[in-house]
């Protein structure tokens, strides 16, 4: 607070500020714009803005993907949409899956308006208080208010028209136990969820690698003309698949070596990260993260059973 | 409940009455527990008085903890209640700086540094509900231990390691963690199933990359705490590891915030003649599992006598 603002706060409510995200919307192809966020984890400097969200104008309104991890931050996503897009109604709300970056700004939308798959929303409502209670942890005060707020619409058909727009839905695994990918028909746009990373480190805690991997191979078969990855920069390449892939592979061969060498799961942590991942965010953490998620099923695929006498 | 092993054979009989007595014998622990803890509160009540009169000179010296544990004085006179305690760097502890999970939070301790001789490790959580994790006495074992624990919340881990001299090498790391690790029901009891699951045990032994011996134990169980809502306490408390000639590896006491299916890494000494460890272990009904784990034949020369 500057000096001689004339104010008449002093103390610690002189430092008291409401906290806000300054989301802005970044045209990333025509009518369609992605909300990016940080490649950090969770943080208070941030308010959990790690994830991107998207919004697109379609002939009769508004379809959203994906809401972000707080009712604040769907709330300043509401009034971006405002913005860009004045008084046009919302129609359709996707959520990609059941992690709660992705979710918790569902309160701030119509509830028989947003729309996963029913194994996605089976997801969120068996794991999305433990979410949002560790978020509260994590981002104190920028998760006032949030409650979990299911997805009022469960999705199965292959494709569906929002708007006078037409979708192509794919029900794909791995990542979670219920990826949703969402291509608008129109633009070519892919909106990848969590199946895709770029720049930004892949998450694991409910992760089957294999199955990620075969999805990875179902999105890089898929017509389209750019990918919106879950976390990280708007990708035309599929350069987003390829790190993707490329660093599953090598967390699943690593992993599966320190178990095979007897590493506990602190020595696992400490192993090296190539070179070629060091460009993408909040590796160690990950890493770190990951260790911890996946050695529990390695160590059950590869530790030999013994015959226990009783 | 049905948390009683079916056992094959005539033991059952037997497996029962020792149960009622070491049922007995815990109940009269307990009470021999309490009356202790009378004794100690009658005690710190006068030392405080004392002390008050005449400094410090009934209060044990004890070093302020790096970690500023508002617990570190209580816990250090509970678990390490004689001899010097300091802390050293010798002594490595391997912790997240975030729980990932509450429920499996890994902890490596490697105090394989120190010059002398380790008769006890012990390891604690300050801030968990029941502090004590495990208790540890190797024979032929390195001073090395990986394990997992459950933890309530954010806590300063605290590992222990006592030299023959009667002193105490500490260390510890303060792990953050979201609530809750001791408190919520096992896994296990989500499956129909879990009770015929129950000691299913993965083991192996073989040299490590650094061509050292190194031993991982995995035994499918609940471990739990007692403090979930419905579900008394059950968890293994003893293991121990001896080699096929009879030479004792180490004696492990496990307590309630071991992680389900407790793991736990060791770095055995191997001896010339060994070809196999003979592991047991027991829990707190009384459930008795064995199991042998063969040694890899290129390392059973690896490995220095203590």
């Amino acid at each position: 607070m500057g000096a001689g603002c004339g104010c008449a706060l002093h103390g610690p409510l002189a430092h008291a500020q409401v906290l806000g995200y300054q989301l802005s919307a970044t045209e990333i192809a025509p009518r369609t714009w992605a909300v990016l966020g940080r490649s950090e984890y969770f943080r208070m400097s941030n308010g959990g803005n790690v994830v991107n969200a998207a919004f697109i104008d379609v002939p009769d309104g508004v379809v959203v993907i994906d809401t972000g991890p707080s009712r604040r931050y769907g709330e300043a996503l509401l009034a971006l949409i405002e913005r860009t897009l004045p008084g046009r109604e919302i129609l359709r709300v996707y959520n990609t899956h059941h992690h709660p970056d992705h979710f918790l700004g569902n309160q701030v939308f119509q509830a028989d308006r947003i729309a996963a798959p029913q194994k996605v929303i089976d997801n969120i409502a068996a794991e999305g208080d433990g979410f949002t209670d560790n978020l509260y942890r994590l981002l104190g005060d920028w998760m006032r208010g949030t409650y979990v707020q299911l997805p009022g619409l469960a999705l199965e058909a292959a494709s569906e028209e929002v708007g006078g727009r037409d979708f192509s839905l794919f029900y794909l695994d791995g990542h979670t136990s219920a990826d949703f990918v969402i291509r608008d028909d129109e633009t070519g746009v892919l909106f990848t969820g969590d199946l895709a990373f770029l720049y930004r480190a892949p998450t694991t805690p409910h992760a089957v690698l294999p199955a990620w991997q075969r999805s990875i191979e179902t999105l890089s078969g898929i017509d389209r003309d750019l990918i919106l990855p879950g976390h990280g920069p708007r990708d035309p390449i599929g350069e987003s698949l390829v790190q993707t892939g490329d660093y599953l592979s090598w967390l699943g061969g690593t992993l599966e070596g320190a178990v095979d060498a007897g590493l506990t799961m602190n020595e696992a942590m400490q192993l090296d990260i190539p070179a070629r991942f060091a460009g993408l965010g909040v590796v160690r953490t990950e890493f770190e993260r990951s260790v911890v998620h996946l050695y529990p099923m390695l160590e059950e695929r590869l530790l030999p059973v013994v015959e226990v006498e009783r | 409940m049905g948390r009683t092993i079916r056992t094959p054979h005539a033991a059952a009989a037997v497996t029962r009455a020792a149960r009622a007595t070491r049922a007995t014998r815990a109940t009269r622990a307990t009470r021999a527990t309490r009356a202790a803890w009378t004794t100690r509160a009658v005690w710190a009540v006068c030392a405080l008085v004392l002390a008050a009169g005449a400094g410090q000179a009934l209060a044990r010296d004890l070093p302020a903890d790096p970690l500023g544990s508002v617990m570190w004085r209580s816990m250090a006179e509970r678990f390490m209640p004689e001899g010097e305690i300091v802390f050293d760097d010798r002594v490595r502890i391997l912790a997240p700086f975030s729980a990932e999970n509450q429920f499996h939070v890994p902890i490596t301790l490697d105090a394989t540094e120190l010059d002398q001789d380790v008769i006890e490790i012990v390891a604690f959580a300050d801030l968990n509900p029941i502090p004590l994790i495990l208790r540890a006495v190797p024979h032929r074992a390195q001073p090395f231990l990986g394990f997992r624990l459950k933890l309530q919340q954010t806590s300063p881990v605290h590992v222990g390691v006592r030299t023959a001299d009667g002193t105490w090498h500490v260390a510890g790391a303060v792990v953050d963690a979201m609530g809750g690790g001791c408190t919520a029901p096992a896994a296990a009891h989500d499956a129909p199933d879990w009770m015929a699951r129950l000691g299913e045990t993965r083991a192996v032994a073989r040299s490590d990359l650094a061509g050292e011996l190194r031993m991982t134990v995995q035994l499918r169980h609940p471990m739990d705490t007692g403090l979930a809502a419905g579900i008394p306490a059950f968890y293994l408390n003893d293991l121990s590891i001896e080699d096929d000639t009879g030479q004792p590896l180490i004696d492990l006491e496990l307590y309630e915030p071991v992680s389900e299916n407790p793991t736990i890494t060791l770095k055995p000494l191997a001896t010339g003649e060994a070809s196999a460890y003979a592991v047991s272990a027991r829990d707190t009904e009384g459930n008795e599992y064995g199991f042998r784990v063969a040694l890899p034949e290129t390392a059973a020369s690896n490995g220095t006598e203590p």
